[in-house]
């Protein structure tokens, strides 16, 4: 452990709850974004504790009983990005091995959160061919893989352009399920000798709520039984928008 | 013969981890781990099943499979475990059987005869019991053993008495 450094007690904390709000927003669980937080106050001498539920994070920071700090933030709807959360773990044990400025802290955080993503017809190739993997994983053949592939496309496409205008998160989801959905289900009318039913169920898969689910189990059974309920209802929210839009495409078709 | 499909579904459950990790826009050096980890388990999952094991057990050993392993390579790799987990064990979400579980709600809220209720009831029952254990296998399986890890690392931590 590294000499401690005397820090302004205000600072430290807002730096804290901007990590705490990263990794709450890029889809880390509760213990990691505890783990991460306290590794790095200890660092500092500092002794944190955080309060978090699903829409906002609260800090209790204080050092030897003297100096108490104690604020409030509000998190956005998360999203997933694990290169944020990654990066800040990174940092996080690099602040306790060595001695970092607060400033070196900031200029880390913001050069993180303007990382690049991989490029969008990439994400949309890699993403399909998931999709046909699915496809194939559930016995289906080349012709329906080839379906699941091209809904996989068009609903992410759909979906990447609803996330650029801001929509509710469950009304992306919904609309982005019927358009792969829309496209399995006319390929089905188109190729009638084929049921399509396992590029049916391969297409919506992308829109899986992974992140969610995983959290909000290890949330629970780390003892976060609230947090975990939270994450969990999102997700079976999600869900719930899924079954919509295949619903919607059934009604259309049949 | 056999083994070759094994082989085969193996490459496609690694696709399709890959593809969920450039979804979640993991950092570049995890991506090939990553596929790796989904082959491993989704391979694991569909050979118990071939020797007879049930569906819901199979995913709990492959989920497990990939827990584990994703604790190993966070250590190699400097990224938290979950990085590499939850990608990789999405391929083993039972699409099938969330698909026909939808079909069957769909038909049973719509207006059927008594005789179709009972036994698309009957099979839209089997279907969900299905996929809410094998969900609640591959949660379980994949956050068990950090917490395992955790728990017992945490009582050698010098930070222990703080």
């Amino acid at each position: 452990m590294n000499t401690k450094q005397e820090v302004n007690t205000k600072e430290l904390g807002e730096i804290l709850l901007d990590v705490a709000e990263l990794l709450m927003n890029y889809g880390a669980s509760s213990n990691r974004i505890r783990l991460t937080v306290s590794r790095i106050s200890e660092s500092y001498g500092y002794q944190s504790n955080l309060l978090i539920i699903n829409t906002a994070i609260t800090i209790f920071l204080n050092k030897s009983d003297e100096e108490i700090y104690n604020s409030l933030r509000r998190t956005s709807p998360p999203m997933v990005n694990f290169r944020i959360v990654s990066g800040i773990s990174r940092m996080s044990w690099s602040v306790a091995e060595s001695i970092w400025t607060l400033d070196q802290i900031r200029a880390e955080l913001k050069r993180l959160k303007s990382l690049p993503h991989y490029n969008r017809w990439l994400v949309l190739s890699l993403v399909s061919l998931a999709g046909a993997s699915f496809c194939r994983i559930f016995e289906g053949n080349a012709l329906e893989m080839a379906v699941a592939f091209v809904a996989t496309f068009v609903g992410l496409f759909v979906r990447q352009e609803l996330i650029k205008h801001k929509l509710m998160l469950y009304v992306t989801i919904y609309i982005a399920a019927f358009a792969a959905s829309f496209v399995a289900g006319a390929a089905a009318k188109f190729f009638p000798q084929s049921s399509m039913e396992h590029a049916f169920a391969a297409s919506v898969l992308f829109l899986i709520p992974g992140v969610p689910l995983i959290n909000s189990s290890s949330d629970v059974l780390d003892g976060n039984i609230l947090t975990g309920l939270s994450r969990g209802i999102n997700a079976l929210i999600i869900g719930f928008a899924i079954s919509l839009g295949i619903l919607t495409t059934t009604l259309i078709f049949n | 013969m056999e083994w070759l499909l094994f082989f085969e579904k193996s490459l496609w459950f690694g696709f399709g981890a890959i593809g969920f990790a450039v979804l979640f826009n993991v950092p570049a050096r995890t991506l090939f781990v990553i596929g790796i980890l989904g082959a491993i388990g989704g391979t694991i999952k569909i050979v118990c099943m071939h020797y007879g094991l049930n569906v819901i057990t199979a995913t709990l050993l492959g989920a497990t499979t990939v827990g584990v392993l994703s604790i190993w390579a966070a250590y190699n790799k400097n990224a938290p475990p979950l990085v590499f987990s939850i990608p990789s064990i999405i391929p083993m979400i039972p699409g099938v059987f969330i698909y026909k579980m939808i079909l069957g709600v769909i038909a049973l809220s719509g207006d059927i005869d008594t005789q179709t209720y009972t036994l698309t009831l009957a099979q839209t029952v089997n279907y969900a019991s299905k996929v809410i254990f094998i969900i609640i296998s591959i949660a379980v399986g994949v956050s068990m053993p950090l917490l395992i890890i955790r728990q017992t690392a945490s009582k050698n931590s010098k930070f222990q008495h703080q």
